[in-house]
Parts: C-alpha cells; structure tokens; sequence
C-alpha cells in the first residue's frame, strides 16, 4: 500500500439527472476513480443535512450532493 | 363520429415518424386507450432533437 | 434484436468505418453502429449497404465476438400489412443542403458548416467531445459567423419563398452557447435579413445575447466567401444597410440552414394520395391545422409547415385528439391489460432476500470478480439465496427469477446489474408475476457505475461491486411493500373561456365521449375572434366561429354556461369541485380536468394620436370597419400601418406574433381593392414567420412599401389638416422623409387578460409578461405542472388562430389521457405524514413544488398535513422541511437511505 491519500467519497444523486449522468459517463466509458459511491435518491431536494453529517461520522472524506 | 358503425372501426393508429412529434401522439393515443404502430426508418427513435445539443430558451439538454 | 445487450463489441471489432450520419458527416462510425449513447432502443444494428459480409459474404466478425449471439445475416426485409382506424404523419423535415448554392462554397471550404454540424461540434456526444474546434485544423475558433436564410426565403437560388421559422433563434442559441464552450473571449456575429425572434420567451434570449453575451447582430445578406488559401480562414464580403461594402474575417462559418419536404417524403406524400401545398409541406386550413386533404390522416410538426419543437408537440397532441374522436367508439378493444397474480403479505416475515448478480456476458463479468461478489452477499444478513447469471435481463432469467422466489420463499429481491433506470421495471413485472409488491426490489448498479468506468483497476471495481451489493441488501432489508392507491376519476372536465381555443378543446374532448363544461365570462361564444375577418391563409372566420358555435351550443355533451365565472375550485386531478357563479347564482361542478383557455386581448395603445385622431385604429378596430362597410376606408388613398405598438419594448419586451401577419394581410387587401393607394408599413423585423413569408413577398409585389425604423427613433405621428403627417427616418435615403396618411393602423400590442385570479385559485404560475406558465416549454407546452390542469390559446401566448387551434386539441388530448381511465393508478413512492408528530407548522406546504401537500383541519380540531397522493411526486422536498420529523417519503425514510450510508464502505 502506498501512503497516496484515497478519499472515500459518498455521493446523494438525483434520480432524474445526475443519477442518470453517472449511467451515461458509463455508457460513454469514462474512467474515474472507483472511491466514490453513489446513493440513488428521487430528488436532490430530498437530502436532508444529517445525511451529510451522517456520511462523515461513518467515515467518508467527503459527501456531493448533485443533482 | 364514425359512431354509425363502430364494428368497422379499427382502435388502432399508425405513426409514421418517431421524432419528437411521432412520439408524443403515439403516447397519447396509447395512454389513451389505442393500439399504436410506431414506424420509423432508422434504427432508434428520436428524430433531429436527439441530434441538438441544447435548446432554448432554458438551455436544457436536448435528450 | 432481443438478444443484443449492447455491450458494443461487435462494434468495436467490425473493421469497416464509414460517415457518421447522426454526426452530420464530421465523424465516422462503424458499419454495425447504435446511432448514439442513449439510442432507444439501444440495440445495435447492422448497417446492410455497408456491411462486408452481407455484400461479399465474408467478414462476420461481429457475429464471432457477440457474447449474446444477436447477430443474425438472415434477416429480410419484410411486408408487413396493418390494418389501422387512422394515420398520423410526422415524418419531420430534411435539413436544406447547401451544396446547392456556390455562393458559399459549402463543399469547397472545410470551415463552412451547416448549423446542424455545429449542433453536433457543441454536444458533448459529438465528433470532437463538445470541445469546441473548427473541422480544417482542429483550431479553437476565435470569430464564427451565422449566415441566416440559408434555403429559406430565397425563390431565385433555391425555389424556397418560406421562412423556415426556426434558424433565427437556434442561431442565437449557438452563438450563446459557443460563447460559454469557448475557452477565449469568442466573437459571434448573425448576419440576417429580419430576426424572427417571434415565441415565448424568445424576444428576451434574443435582447439578452445582444446587450449581455454581446452576440453581434449585422442586417445583411453576405454575397460573396472567399478562403485563404493557407490559415483557411474565411471572408464575408457584403453591403451594409447604409450601402457601404464590408469585409471582415472569420475562422468559422455556419450556414443556418432551413427546412425542406426531401423528395422521397413528398413521393410518399403521393402514394397516400394527401394532397401539398406549392412549398411541398401538407396541405391543412386554418381551422384544422392537422387535419390532411385525405379524411382519416392527420399531419404534424414540420411535415405541415415549418415549425419548433412546442408548436410540433402541440400538433402531435392535436393529431391524436382528433384520431381518438374518430375512433372513439373502438377505444380499448386492442390494447390489453395485464394480470397478475394476488400479492403476498409478507409484513410479519423476517427478510429472505434473493441476490442475483449478472455478469452482463463479459461487461461486468469481464472486470469485476462476479464470484467473489456473490460469496460476499451469501455472507449478508437477509440472504437466503444467491445466483450468477450471464445475463440477469434474459427472458429465461426472468422465468428462473419467478421459479426461485416461489420455490425458496423469497420475499424480497437484489438484482446486481445495470442501471435501474432501465431495468427496474423489467425485474419489478417479474415480482410481481411471483405475486411479490414490486417495491421489495433494489438494483446494485454495478455496470454503468462500477465496470465500466473502473475497467483498469478490477481489483477495485470488485470491492466496489461488494459494496454496490452490501448497500442494496441492507436498504432491502428494511423496504416494505407499498400501496399503490387508486384514484377514481370524473369523467368529465371543465373549460374556462369560450374563445375558438375553449370550444376547440370542448368539441375535442365532447367527440371523444366526455362530457364538458364550458364556462365563457361573456354572453356570447367567440372571444377574441368575433372581431376577426379572415386568417391569413383565407378561412373566413366569422363563417366558420359561427359553425363551430352552432356545434358547441348543440352538441350533447356540452353544458355551456355564458356570463359565467369561476368562483371557487377544490381537488385535483380526476376530482375537481368548481363552484360557478352563472348570472349571479352559484352552480357546483364535479370534474376531472380543468382547461384553461382565457384568452388574450388587444392593447390599448397611448401613443401615436390613438384615441384623438378618429383616423388612428387599431387592428380589431380595422376588421370591424372592414365588416361594417365603413366609408372612411374606401376613401382612404394612402394608408400607413405602424409595428409593434407596444410589443418589444422595456415595459412589454416580448413579440405579440400576430401583428407583422394580420398588418401585411390588411395591406394587401388595400392594395387589391385599390392599386394605386398608397400602403406603408413601418416596421423593426417583418415576422412573417413559415408560409406567411408568401404574403409578405406579395405585398412587396403589389407595391406595399416598408420602411424600418428604430426603437431609439420612433416615427411620429401628427395631426396634418384632414390627414395625418407620419415622420419616420428611411434608412436606405438615410434620412427623414414624411408620409401622409388618410388611415394609420396600429398593430397593438396582444397583452394578458386578469390572469392572477385563476392563478391564485388553481396555484399556476404566470411569466413576467403576465402569461400562464407551461409546465415545460419544450416537451410539456399545454399542461401546468400541476396535474390535471391544461393550457391552450392566447392565455398562453399571443398566437393565431391556427395555434390556438391546435394547442386547444392538444390539451383536449392531454386531457383525455386522464378521462379515460376509470381509475388513476398513484405511484408508491409518495410522501405521507405520522400525524400524531405533526404540528401543522405548514412548512412542507411551502416546500412541495407540485401542491401535493397542505395543512388541513383534523377530525381532532387539529391542523395537520395531508398529501394529495395523486400529485405528489416522491421528491421528499417536504421530508428534509418537516422540523418534527412528522412527514416521509415512502421507500426513501430517513432509515431506508442513512442504511447505505452506514454500509458504504469495507472497512
């Protein structure tokens, strides 16, 4: 293991845009890096603060909400 | 108003085209209670808006 | 085509490249090909004319490296016979090829490009990845220029009189758009004749790319391009409008071409024996703008006339409303409804999940350790059985799939796949086959979202996958099955106002078989149009109101109600309550819809002598003086008409559409009853918008004479003895001249009716011009955003009769959807209150975009929210508002979604 910081990054993504963006950089093959994990939710509107804070105290590096 | 002879009457449509107009009268007649023949002569549906980039004035994807 | 999971390996090896035509030409693609990313359906085909095996016999690559075996060389091409009740034509336009012109060098100069290859340089998905590049050398350019009417409004070069109605506002979104992709301080410039910035919102996107973007708008017609030969930049020669000649140097130059009738479509147009028009588009009236010369099929979009994407929506809907009302006595002998087997109560059992994971043939299975994930999820608490399938989707999967939840009990289900936003509900159908709710269902997205985008690190893309499927267990653990309420509904709607919009909407939805309220504020049927003569294309409209107020009065299903209001309305969709208020008494309505077709009205103008000099009259006043035989116009000699008398201005800046059309059209019945008056129009942009284009160039034959003038330098009008004195500046002579005028007609402005107190009473929303708000302006131009209510007419936007006409249809049509459901079917996903926690604050009241939710008075005296399950969405807008934790979202709980947060990651 090398010491190179590896955030963990939870995403909230909206199911009607960014949801599906994410399904199109697949389609489309774009590569990013594989420390991100998203969360489908019906609306970005729907993320309450706590879900922020909730992924932090469980030890992500970061939270995006996109949407 | 061909109610005179209703066994005649077929209660299904043929749409020739599935761009944007092609697509939304086959939706509605088939929410409506039709059954639609979709006919396109390319291999996806879509038309010319599926080959725009953004429209205006809200600037929205086209897809 | 079944087989095909579009994994793209056929086309990754299928060694032969041709023209992209989806690209425009500007790249190629392979011989087996989808035509882009979100295709539907996404499904590979075989491009047979350029495909090596079905012309020689040899090749057959892709067929050795599909993993699903869905390549089949045996296919023909067959006849199929159908017998249908109508035909609804919406074969759409081909883009004008400019080859055709030399002027401009199309195939000769790399940097002259249609509009539609700079839609596709702009796209993300395009041929150089949405970076925005010119095609000679890949340079980023500096200076692009638009060149409008290119194959439009042009009888020498191209046999093309039309407008094509739409190039001037795709042009300026081009230009905007280029300046956001351009990394340097891009110049634009649009050289045009008249910018026909005519549609809702269009006018204000236009001002904004002049005065804020600094788009450059230059009125001229470029007569000559010539490249340099070495940097391959271009120079636009042309005379200015005060006849200086100019020429300045771009490195791009896209030519905005119009809409044609290919020759192919307009040969198909003669095997169906409907008749065109001399422009080659369908010939249609004005009364029945889709409606073709053969009963039975109907036109849209393009095909009719030119036209954008809401008026081509509009028409579709039109279409479809007029084919139901033919058909109507057939609706639901051939569509089929499913069954499915009773739904089992699993509320007291403990979670026995079933977790199948896919290898997508090698598309997951290829990257990801498929084996080492389904291991894992044999380890999660819940799971009672697991299985790898090569592809999850199959129709055997699906048989498989039913045949294990039965045998093993299960009663809930994780399919580790692709993406649920295209499977979902596949895998729900077979749930619910199973006799399971098809909310015990989650999809891991370990395709788009892991193999593929992670296809050089496996050993992550596993971990990832582990985690993907870790989450989707534990949120399946607690999901529950979920009601889907049903809603009846009235079958009936209610149409507010009794312009040619509300009756049209009432005949479309009478004929069809519903019944229909008409309410009109006035005592007579007609609205706006019991002014009007005659439409452009001739339609007498008095004649025809007339017949279609005879239809309205005596048809059977419509109950019309004359000098009637609304007064109070409840409900929503499927159960409206409107109280009326008809001669001062009050009526209760139950209905299922609502169309809103209030109309619009005439300006009254403040300036120009209007309302001191009897000689000055507005454009409804003109038709009535025309259908009154008034003496003033037959003695009139000379008769000016002043443009946008209130229309694009600071204090009303949108396009009231119709005047440039209705002044022409006036013009040239002057002209025809006497050729030698004298007939001007002093205009800013003649918008003669499609086949009116046809009126204006007659106008110019018969002599009318058009002068422009500047919004910064109005004409003025004074009082000249028996006559008046127009003064305006001509900007060919360069300077002022002075007409004198027997008759001044002032093309006022259209403006809203009192639209606020619907708006209040049906929660719509109004634009800044006072015009009720679409719930979409492209893809949704007749519904409100709130179900169950429709649009149509000029409470809209300005627009003529036969928009009006068309949109009204198309609300009748939307309308219909609903109508003809005897039950509305409410999604799972909605929100709902614990009422006991609620303290009737109302803050997600405030917070719900669809009015889905609102405090209401309890049986208990207490104030506690309720949702409309028919309009709420799932958004959960209201769930992060509530302060006490009383509101939810089904399917979405705070538990349901902070369970994949706790799970996100191995540690």
């Amino acid at each position: 293991m090398s010491g190179e910081f590896k955030p963990k990054i939870i995403a909230f993504a909206c199911n009607w845009c960014a949801y599906s963006a994410a399904d199109l950089a697949g389609v489309s093959r774009f590569q990013y890096p594989p420390n991100l994990r998203i969360i489908r939710v019906m609306c970005s509107g729907r993320i309450n603060p706590n879900f922020i804070l909730k992924g932090f105290q469980n030890g992500a590096d970061g939270v995006l909400v996109a949407g | 108003m061909n109610a005179e002879n209703p066994q005649n009457v077929q209660g299904s449509v043929m749409v020739v085209g599935s761009g944007i107009a092609g697509m939304q009268t086959a939706l509605d007649l088939a929410d409506s209670g039709f059954y639609v023949y979709l006919v396109e002569k390319s291999p996806s549906i879509g038309g010319v808006m599926a080959q725009l980039d953004k429209t205006f004035p809200t600037n929205d994807c086209a897809m | 085509m079944d087989k095909c999971i579009a994994c793209g390996e056929c086309a990754e090896k299928c060694p032969k490249k041709v023209t992209d035509t989806f690209n425009a030409g500007l790249a190629k693609r392979k011989a087996i090909y989808v035509e882009y990313p979100q295709a539907v359906p996404l499904k590979y085909a075989i491009d047979a004319p350029n495909c090596i095996y079905l012309k020689n016999g040899k090749c057959g690559f892709c067929a050795k490296v599909c993993p699903a075996q869905a390549i089949d060389f045996e296919q023909k091409e067959k006849t199929v016979r159908l017998q249908v009740g109508s035909v609804i034509l919406a074969p759409g336009f081909s883009a004008f090829d400019p080859q055709k012109l030399d002027t401009y060098q199309y195939s000769q100069y790399q940097n002259v490009i249609t509009s539609l290859e700079m839609e596709r340089i702009l796209s993300a998905t395009g041929p150089y990845h949405g970076h925005l590049v010119r095609p000679s050398d890949k340079k980023e350019p500096s200076k692009i220029a638009w060149l409008q009417c290119i194959g439009s409004r042009d009888i020498n070069r191209c046999d093309h009189g039309y407008c094509s109605s739409v190039c001037c506002m795709y042009a300026v979104k081009e230009a905007v758009i280029a300046k956001e992709h351009s990394p340097v301080a891009l110049d634009t410039a649009i050289f045009y004749m008249d910018m026909r910035t005519y549609g809702k919102e269009f006018e204000s996107y236009y001002q904004r790319a002049k005065d804020e973007k600094g788009v450059r708008f230059i009125r001229t017609r470029v007569h000559t391009i010539v490249e340099n030969r070495e940097t391959k930049d271009l120079s636009l020669r042309y005379v200015d409008e005060n006849g200086k000649a100019l020429e300045e140097t771009f490195d791009l130059v896209v030519l905005s071409v119009g809409m044609e009738t290919s020759k192919e479509l307009a040969a198909f147009a003669g095997r169906l024996e409907i008749e065109l028009n001399a422009d080659n588009f369908a010939k249609t009236d004005c009364f029945s703008p889709v409606k073709t010369s053969r009963d039975g099929i109907y036109v849209c979009g393009a095909f009719q006339e030119p036209k954008d994407i809401p008026y081509s929506v509009m028409e579709a809907s039109a279409a479809a409303c007029w084919a139901e009302a033919d058909l109507a006595t057939s609706r639901g002998t051939l569509t089929k409804t499913k069954t499915f087997p009773v739904e089992k109560n699993i509320t007291d059992e403990e979670a026995r999940i079933g977790v199948f994971v896919c290898n997508c043939g090698t598309n997951i299975g290829g990257i990801v350790n498929v084996p080492a994930v389904a291991e894992m999820a044999r380890t999660l608490p819940g799971v009672t059985y697991v299985e790898e399938n090569l592809f999850t989707c199959s129709q055997d999967s699906q048989d498989k799939i039913k045949d294990i939840i039965l045998k093993k009990g299960l009663n809930r289900v994780v399919v580790a796949a692709c993406t649920p936003r295209t499977h979902e509900a596949l895998f729900q159908e077979t749930l619910r086959d199973a006799g399971l709710n098809k909310y015990l269902f989650e999809m891991a997205n370990i395709r788009n979202q892991c193999s593929w985008v992670h296809s050089k690190e496996k050993d992550e893309a596993t971990a990832k996958a582990k985690d993907l499927v870790r989450m989707a267990v534990a949120r399946t653990r607690l999901i529950t099955s979920l009601g889907q309420p049903t809603i009846s509904v009235e079958p009936s709607a209610l149409v507010i106002g009794g312009g040619i919009a509300g009756m049209t909407s009432a005949l479309g939805l009478a004929d069809q078989g519903y019944a229909v309220h008409l309410v009109e504020k006035q005592e007579r049927l007609g609205g706006i149009a019991l002014g009007l003569l005659n439409t452009w294309k001739g339609d007498n409209v008095p004649e025809k109101l007339a017949e279609m107020t005879k239809r309205v009065t005596t048809h059977s299903l419509i109950n019309v109600y004359t000098g009637a209001t609304v007064k109070a309305s409840t409900g929503f969709i499927g159960n409206f309550e409107t109280t009326l208020s008809v001669k001062g008494s009050d009526r209760l309505l139950k209905h299922g819809a609502v169309i809103v077709a209030t109309g619009a009205q005439e300006h009254v103008p403040q300036e120009y002598l209007y309302g001191q000099n009897n000689r000055v009259l507005t454009h409804l006043e003109l038709d009535r003086a025309i259908s009154s035989d008034d003496p003033r116009l037959p003695a009139a000699d000379a008769v000016a008409f002043i443009q946008c008398v209130g229309s694009r201005e600071s204090k009303r800046p949108y396009c009231s559409k119709v005047c440039c059309t209705h002044s022409i059209k006036s013009a040239v019945r002057f002209k025809k009853i006497n050729p030698e008056a004298q007939v001007f129009v002093i205009y800013r942009d003649i918008r003669t918008y499609g086949q009116r284009e046809l009126l204006y160039r007659e106008a110019r034959e018969k002599g009318v004479i058009f002068i422009r003038y500047d919004l910064e330098r109005k004409p003025e009008v004074k009082n000249d003895g028996d006559r008046l004195a127009i003064t305006v500046k001509d900007h060919i002579l360069g300077r002022d001249i002075e007409i004198h005028a027997d008759l001044l007609i002032l093309a006022a402005a259209i403006v809203p009716r009192d639209n606020e107190v619907l708006a209040q009473m049906f929660k719509l929303s109004c634009n800044s011009d006072n015009f009720f708000n679409e719930a979409h302006a492209k893809l949704r131009p007749v519904e409100f955003a709130t179900a169950g209510i429709f649009l149509a007419g000029m409470a809209h936007y300005p627009k003529p009769i036969e928009e009006s006409i068309a949109q009204a249809a198309a609300a009748a049509s939307r309308a219909a959807v609903t109508l003809s459901k005897d039950r509305i079917t409410v999604e799972g996903v909605v929100s709902y209150v614990k009422e006991f926690m609620c303290r009737g604050c109302g803050e997600c009241e405030r917070a719900c975009p669809f009015n889905a939710i609102s405090v209401q008075e309890t049986d208990k005296a207490m104030l506690a929210a309720v949702v409309k399950e028919a309009l709420c969405k799932g958004c959960g807008m209201c769930a992060v508002a509530c302060p006490t934790g009383a509101a939810s979202v089904h399917h979405f709980d705070d538990r349901e979604v902070l369970t994949m947060v706790e799970t996100a990651f191995e540690y």
